[in-house]
């Protein structure tokens, strides 16, 4: 059974100027005794999640939402392992699934059937498990015999759809998603809908960062806003919106 | 849409109580580098899979393909080889072999080093979109240039028919095996200190990269240490880059390391196992935020 526990969990960055990053420079502090580049080692540390505890079990489908740089992003990275909680304890069960860029990954000197394999391979599937699945996807993409051509031949909107379909097809216990209701033609995005609401009821816990207030009052059954890496309100999606947009 | 009791702005007496049950895991910095290192291990189909297609990328449109490397290669190594020998007055059937092993074990190693300081920041992206143990982008490193070195393999047997005296395949050339193997040792530890070095300082790229070119000319790739005076053998023996091309040279055109390359790849190995292990430790977490 998937669960997510987070338990006072912060994330600092911090943010290294070019400076810092100069060995010379370095080097000329040991040398210097720190006068010529005195202020080289200031690293401006941002707070990126302060104090968050959450926990959320199966069944749960959580929407994140917050103003620019509120911390949504980072959340899913932390969630996804990509970023380590600098202080507080996380806990995650089950296999998580990161949706954030879904052009991740592309090559696009290969043919789309290539891409389908690396790709798959990168979210840890067998080639047995993706050669299973390899027509379903195909038919998804609805692109029919351009999936044997290179990828630099397609259209961004071609892209994009592959690049769904893939991501589609695989079955997490744990989904999360940043942002991708926004791409391809009327047609697809039809197809790619009902695709996605079925992966989100196939998923055991679904996280996604939107700014659609129709996904969230859809899909969500808890949401949290994120203001300045801090949690401003959990729980009930209309109230949070009503929060947000106030 | 029964299961949202939780509302609340600061954490409810309720969501606390529940991690009561909760065991979190201890963040035991060693133990997560072990994880990241043998879970980079046990993902062999991913890495194997990227440094494949790194080639195949690179010569995709081009006919001969990644068969370029070799030919590239031949040509260097012929064409020094004839002019060497005669600049260095050695016989070419003693030369020949020598400078044609040399270069392939060379170019093996200089090719992993300069590639292994830019894994990090090279992978960037990757390693901010899905989590995958940080060993496995070094791993990839080294299978990439593991298959260059393949393909380059061929350079050698037109030299193995022509100076069939100096130069055989025989139980020596069994060699290679452990020799590669003490190469992906190496090439791991220390990968994966010069990928965090890279990562954090980004001039020690460019660092490495004149190094490497300095260190081709003061290691015996292409002079053989017997013309040194004997006084000045030191040069050679003192010299950790001779010892690990010995160990790749030596089993190509047939011949035994020495004892001092043997003696001195132990105590390199052990040495960057160990440093880089703590330094993995201490720094793997912060990785992130250096990129």
């Amino acid at each position: 059974m998937a669960r997510i526990d987070l338990r006072k969990v912060s994330v600092e960055f911090p943010i290294y100027n070019v400076n810092a990053r100069s060995f010379k420079k370095k080097f000329l502090r040991l040398a210097t005794g720190g006068a010529v580049v005195k202020d080289a080692n200031q690293h401006i540390v941002v707070n990126a999640l302060k104090d968050i505890t959450l926990t959320l079990k199966h069944g749960d489908r959580l929407g994140l939402i917050g103003h620019n740089g509120a911390g949504k992003s980072t959340m899913l990275r932390l969630l996804a392992g990509v970023y380590e909680p600098t202080s507080g304890d996380l806990r995650t069960d089950g296999h998580v699934s990161p949706m954030l860029d879904i052009m991740h990954g592309i090559e696009t000197e290969f043919t789309g059937y290539e891409n389908i394999m690396q790709r798959g391979t990168l979210l840890g599937l067998s080639r047995a498990e993706i050669k299973a699945q390899i027509q379903e996807i195909a038919e998804l993409t609805g692109l029919g015999d351009y999936l044997s051509m290179p990828m630099r031949t397609y259209s961004s909107g071609m892209m994009v759809r592959l690049a769904f379909s893939i991501s589609a097809s695989i079955k997490p216990d744990i989904l999360l998603i940043d942002e991708i209701f926004n791409a391809g033609d009327a047609d697809f995005l039809e197809k790619a809908r009902g695709r996605m609401i079925h992966l989100l009821n196939q998923s055991s816990i679904v996280v996604m960062a939107t700014h659609s207030d129709d996904l969230i009052t859809e899909f969500c059954n808890k949401v949290l806003l994120l203001e300045g890496g801090q949690i401003k309100y959990l729980g009930d999606p209309g109230e949070a919106l009503r929060l947000y947009h106030n | 849409m029964s299961n949202l009791e939780s509302v609340a702005t600061l954490p409810e007496p309720g969501l606390l109580a529940s991690h009561a049950e909760v065991v979190f895991p201890i963040r035991d910095q060693k133990q997560l580098a072990i994880k990241d290192l043998t879970e980079g291990f046990k993902q062999w189909r991913i890495w194997f899979m990227l440094a494949y297609q790194d080639i195949k990328i690179r010569y995709r449109r081009s006919v001969l393909g990644p068969f370029w490397i070799t030919l590239s290669m031949a040509i260097t190594v012929y064409s020094m080889g004839y002019l060497y020998s005669h600049l260095f007055h050695m016989e070419l059937q003693n030369y020949f072999p020598f400078l044609v092993g040399g270069m392939l074990a060379w170019g093996f190693i200089s090719n992993t080093i300069t590639d292994l300081v830019e894994t990090l920041t090279m992978e960037e992206n990757k390693i901010k979109q899905i989590k995958l143990p940080y060993s496995l982008y070094i791993n990839k490193v080294i299978a990439r240039n593991f298959i260059i070195f393949v393909h380059n393999l061929p350079i050698l047997f037109p030299i193995l028919l022509i100076f069939h005296e100096t130069a055989k395949i025989n139980l020596c050339s069994l060699m290679l095996i452990p020799g590669l193997i003490l190469f992906y040792i190496n090439a791991l530890s220390y990968g994966l200190t010069l990928a965090m070095i890279g990562a954090r300082f980004r001039d020690v790229t460019q660092i490495i990269k004149s190094l490497v070119q300095v260190v081709f000319f003061v290691t015996p790739v292409m002079w053989n240490p017997e013309i040194l005076p004997p006084a000045k053998r030191f040069i050679a023996n003192l010299n950790p880059f001779y010892a690990f091309i010995e160990f790749i040279r030596c089993p190509l055109i047939g011949t035994m390391p020495s004892i001092t390359s043997w003696l001195m790849v132990s105590v390199i190995t052990l040495a960057g196992c160990y440093l880089s292990f703590k330094l993995f430790c201490r720094y793997r977490s912060r990785i992130i935020y250096w990129l």
